[in-house]
């Protein structure tokens, strides 16, 4: 293992054994009730985990794009995405931050805008980005993930950021990670609830059927997976927003696959509150909405292919990967 | 868990791609078919022009006319002949399965012997796999090769035979232990399909095509070297023979011609819902690659491959026969008449075979839920 690959597993492992810890059910059903994980952020900022990718950190954007597929596999109720790419665009610091979109004068779809120090704006249609150091939450709101959503005045003395690869796709790229993780995490609750499950006098996990669907799910997982890879991979290259627009197209189809067999296998009890199953289908459902679904970006891909001509199709796919 | 590392192509693949590139747009008048499905075009002075480029069996030790080149090197070759629509089919087999398998486990007088000639594009080989009551179930095969002194005895019929009607050879899969059930007592074992005894049946099918046979043998003599391996090993060769069979990009490029009519039809200024179609195929098609790439790697480092090409042979498959659907239903009005509606219906006509050929999709998934570890 190189060196990058160890920092890379350490920072994983650690991630891993921290939210196995502490991300439980009764921490996403309090978070979905609007209450801050107040220790979790903490312990996340102990690793320096909120640095990740900033470039005195000694880590890179593949690590915190890993990282947050981590996050997403344990559906961790926090603006990390937001708050790491606010620490990779501007000098990092120990707050917590948020990114939304502009609509007029308003940001929206500031996830957990509320709590926020600062926030950034992003201008799709322009690609201006600025900062907003005193945010004034004009309406909280949430997602159908119940994951705060909040609506900033956009304020006249927003300062303007210079951000290297394109923010939007950066911060669809966000999405398409942690929908990669929580596509894993639907795959191991169907697995696990599968080989729990009795009926028939046996595991339903021993019927074909059954077996199938998980073998759908996980071909969706790793189809989902690599696809976020791919686009990671691709930062700092000319094709970054292509290569993110088939990444989050194809992912937000995972979802929907994976979603869809994973609640039938759980029948009734996975259409429970109290089962966790729904704390990753809800939000799978609604990150494939988050910065562009899968129609915006497979338009955006589409246009760019036929631009390039029918002729150039097949150089296009063969090249990079 | 399933993992597909993050493998590239290497950029030393950029020359020989421009050269296949190259040699593909002077060889164009060899191209017949419209669309890019490796069964389809079988061209036997297009395989040996290959050959004589090294591009046949390009991996395999440089004694038995080999390039000793990487699986990436391989890689390439195979999608950029397939995806400009190439007639791969006459030497398709015996690269990719039929020369690997008899590098693995065929007896070094085997090797010497057809690998040589393989490379050379001149020896073609068919599968001897299913017969009419053994499809899925492939450890139910009846077919018997009995040892006679010095001789195999070979009764027996298989189906779905592709090409045994032009093909030299065959690798069957027979009892050579009658008294043995299931995945016991099973050899493979090489025959010349000019062998007195061995009939070929054509079998047309509802594309119009007729490259699959019934092949019967009747009494057919075979002396025993041409058993591939040790006798009784027959399943296991088998099982991983089929591995090789499953994760390239014959697995999802079938329908790609399909993509590029389907680009051309919509022109350079796509409406919404058209653009959204290419890129909803570019990017499945994208990421599949990618998936069928890391598997190369995993050759490439001796690892077992067997539920991963599962795995993006079922993805690939599936979408093979999407990829028309979204096309079809996207396409201008245009495009009706012309060269997408003919890419299109050919396409349409072969997808059944897709999802059938090489493992079918049941049987894939079971070898995906295997490695979740499920059965």
């Amino acid at each position: 293992m190189s060196e990058a690959q160890e920092t890379r597993q350490i920072i994983l492992d650690t991630a891993e054994r921290m939210f196995g810890d502490l991300c439980d059910k009764q921490l996403l059903d309090a978070a979905e009730q609007g209450e801050f994980a107040a220790p979790l952020w903490e312990q996340i900022a102990a690793n320096g985990f909120h640095h990740l990718g900033a470039a005195a950190s000694g880590t890179s954007a593949a690590d915190l794009y890993a990282f947050l597929m981590t996050c997403g596999r344990h559906a961790v109720p926090l603006p990390l995405a937001e708050t790491l790419l606010v620490n990779n665009w501007r000098e990092p610091d120990n707050g917590l931050y948020s990114i939304g979109i502009v609509d007029g004068d308003e940001v929206v779809d500031v996830p957990w805008g509320r709590r926020a120090e600062a926030v950034i704006a992003v201008n799709p249609a322009t690609g201006a980005v600025c900062a907003i150091d005193t945010p004034e939450v004009v309406r909280q709101s949430v997602n159908m993930a119940g994951e705060p959503r909040d609506v900033v005045r956009l304020t006249s003395d927003a300062v303007p950021l210079e951000v290297a690869d394109d923010p939007f796709a950066q911060l669809a790229l966000t999405r398409a990670n942690l929908m990669a993780g929580g596509v894993q995490a639907l795959l191991e609750l169907g697995i696990t609830f599968a080989s729990e499950r009795e009926q028939f006098g046996r595991q339903i996990s021993k019927f074909q059927a059954i077996q199938h669907s998980l073998a759908i799910i996980a071909s969706e997982a790793a189809a989902a997976r690599r696809a976020a890879d791919a686009a990671v991979d691709a930062l700092g290259d000319e094709r970054f927003v292509v290569e993110v627009a088939a990444s989050k197209a194809r992912i937000g189809e995972a979802v929907t696959v994976a979603a869809e067999q994973v609640h039938q296998i759980h029948g009734a009890m996975g259409f429970t509150h109290e089962h966790r199953l729904h704390h990753f289908s809800r939000r799978t459902w609604a990150w494939r909405d988050e910065f562009g679904n899968e129609f915006f970006w497979q338009q955006r891909l589409g246009a760019h292919l036929a631009n390039l001509g029918a002729d150039k199709v097949w150089s296009f796919m063969a090249t990079r990967g | 868990m399933l993992q597909f590392d993050r493998v590239s192509l290497d950029s030393d693949t950029e020359t020989l791609r421009a050269q296949v590139r190259e040699f593909l747009e002077d060889n164009e008048s060899h191209f017949t078919t419209p669309n890019s499905d490796f069964g389809t075009g079988h061209d036997p002075e297009f395989s040996r022009k290959l050959g004589e480029r090294g591009w046949i069996g390009m991996t395999w030790p440089k004694r038995y006319g080999g390039g000793e080149r990487t699986f990436f090197e391989r890689y390439v070759v195979t999608e950029e002949t397939l995806a400009a629509g190439a007639p791969v089919s006459a030497h398709w087999i015996a690269d990719r399965q039929s020369g690997p398998l008899l590098l693995r486990f065929g007896t070094e007088a085997q090797r010497e012997t057809y690998l040589p000639q393989i490379t050379a594009g001149e020896a073609y080989f068919s599968i001897g796999m299913s017969e009419p009551d053994t499809g899925s179930d492939l450890a139910s095969v009846r077919t018997t090769a009995i040892k006679e002194g010095d001789q195999y005895r070979i009764n027996g019929t298989k189906i779905w035979t592709t090409d045994a009607h032009r093909n030299h050879f065959i690798i069957c899969l027979v009892r050579t232990d009658p008294s043995a059930t299931r995945h016991d007592g099973l050899s493979q074992i090489i025959v010349d399909l000019k062998n007195d005894g061995v009939d070929v049946r054509p079998i047309a099918n509802m594309a119009g095509g007729e490259d699959f046979n019934e092949v019967v043998f009747d009494d057919v003599m075979v002396p025993a070297d041409r058993i591939v391996g040790e006798p009784g090993n027959g399943w296991t060769q088998v099982t991983s023979e089929l591995a090789y069979e499953r994760s390239g990009p014959e697995r999802f490029l079938s329908a790609f011609r399909v993509f590029v009519e389907l680009v051309r039809a919509c022109g350079p200024d796509p409406a919404a819902h058209e653009a959204a179609a290419i890129g909803r195929i570019a990017a499945h098609l994208m990421t599949m690659r990618r998936m069928s790439i890391s598997v190369a790697g995993m050759l490439q480092g001796g690892k077992d491959v067997a539920v991963e090409a599962a795995l993006v042979k079922e993805l690939g498959n599936n979408f093979e026969k999407v990829l028309p659907e979204i096309a079809r239903l996207a396409a201008p009005e245009s495009a009706i008449k012309g060269r997408f509606r003919e890419t299109f219906e050919e396409t349409m006509l072969l997808s059944p075979s897709f999802t059938l050929r090489g493992g079918t999709r049941e049987i894939l998934r079971g070898v995906i839920a295997r490695g979740l570890g499920l059965r």
